[in-house]
């Protein structure tokens, strides 16, 4: 088996709400995102903040019997714990990668917030005020 | 003197997968953003809600929603086939907060405050110029 080794200390954890579902991150976090598209709106109630493009295998999770996902378009599926609904995970399809809901990391995640996406489809009842990139759709856009 | 802007009255949302409807009518209050751990841990980044009075919301697939008891005080309403957040009651006080994300646009609301600022992640900053209080309404300490 590939991955870290249980001696490994792990650059950052995190969990759910109710500490069902936990996990620990064994490579350096990037910087996070902030997504204003409507899906990440929907399910977060609020903005998605991820930090994202984790090597799947530098995430190891812990009571993966309570993560539930949910395919929420062709090319990605989200992981959240059925039994406190923290919102934990988006993975694209073809699961190399993870990203991680920022909300959920054990501070201090020495992170920072490095831009902002999918601002078209930003809500009506907030403004963007800072000065960070913005772009229209994904950071590829 | 500032322009008294009317409030909206009517609003209506639904979760991520569409398997909970719900529809307002009735006063909605502005959006308040929690930066406190609770809220931050379940929906993944600080929350905005707007409220309204529990009878004044009709649901529609309830069945779909699964309530998780975050406190003595309070409950959180998920959906429990896409995870979306959707309500924060204070229990027995009749009102629910709704999660600003699951309305549909135009929402006609507009964020004034920010609670539990001490609680903030470290990951952003807050720079909207908007009230903030260290802790929650009821307390009301400045931060």
């Amino acid at each position: 088996m590939s991955g870290p080794g249980k001696n490994t200390a792990p650059e950052a954890t995190g969990h759910c709400l109710c500490g069902a579902v936990r996990y620990r991150v064994f490579a350096p976090l990037r910087p996070a995102s902030a997504c204003h598209c409507t899906q990440c709106r929907r399910q977060h109630g609020a903005l998605g903040i991820y930090s994202g493009g984790l090597p799947v295998e530098s995430v190891v999770i812990e009571g993966t019997e309570h993560l539930r996902w949910y395919q929420s378009s062709a090319a990605a599926r989200r992981g959240f714990c059925g039994h406190c609904g923290s919102k934990l995970f988006w993975q694209p399809m073809d699961q190399r990668s993870i990203d991680i809901a920022v909300g959920s990391l054990d501070q201090p995640t020495g992170l920072s917030l490095a831009r902002h996406i999918f601002v078209a489809d930003k809500g009506d009842y907030y403004e963007i005020v800072d000065d960070l990139p913005k772009s229209p759709g994904s950071k590829a856009a | 003197m500032s322009q008294i802007r009317q409030l909206p009255t009517h609003g209506q949302g639904h979760c991520l997968c569409g398997a909970i409807r719900f529809e307002i009518d009735g006063p909605m209050r502005d959006v308040v953003v929690c930066h406190c751990g609770q809220c931050r841990r379940q929906h993944g980044s600080p929350p905005g809600y707007t409220q309204a009075a529990w009878e004044h919301v009709r649901l529609a697939g309830e069945e779909a929603l699964t309530w998780y008891r975050s406190s003595e005080k309070a409950r959180r309403g998920f959906c429990r086939i896409c995870g979306s957040s959707l309500f924060w009651e204070p229990i027995g006080t009749g009102r629910v907060s709704i999660a600003a994300g699951s309305l549909d646009s135009p929402t006609g609301l507009k964020t004034i405050r920010h609670i539990f600022v001490a609680d903030k992640g470290d990951y952003y900053q807050i720079q909207d110029g908007l009230e903030q209080l260290s802790g929650s309404m009821l307390t009301a300490s400045r931060a």
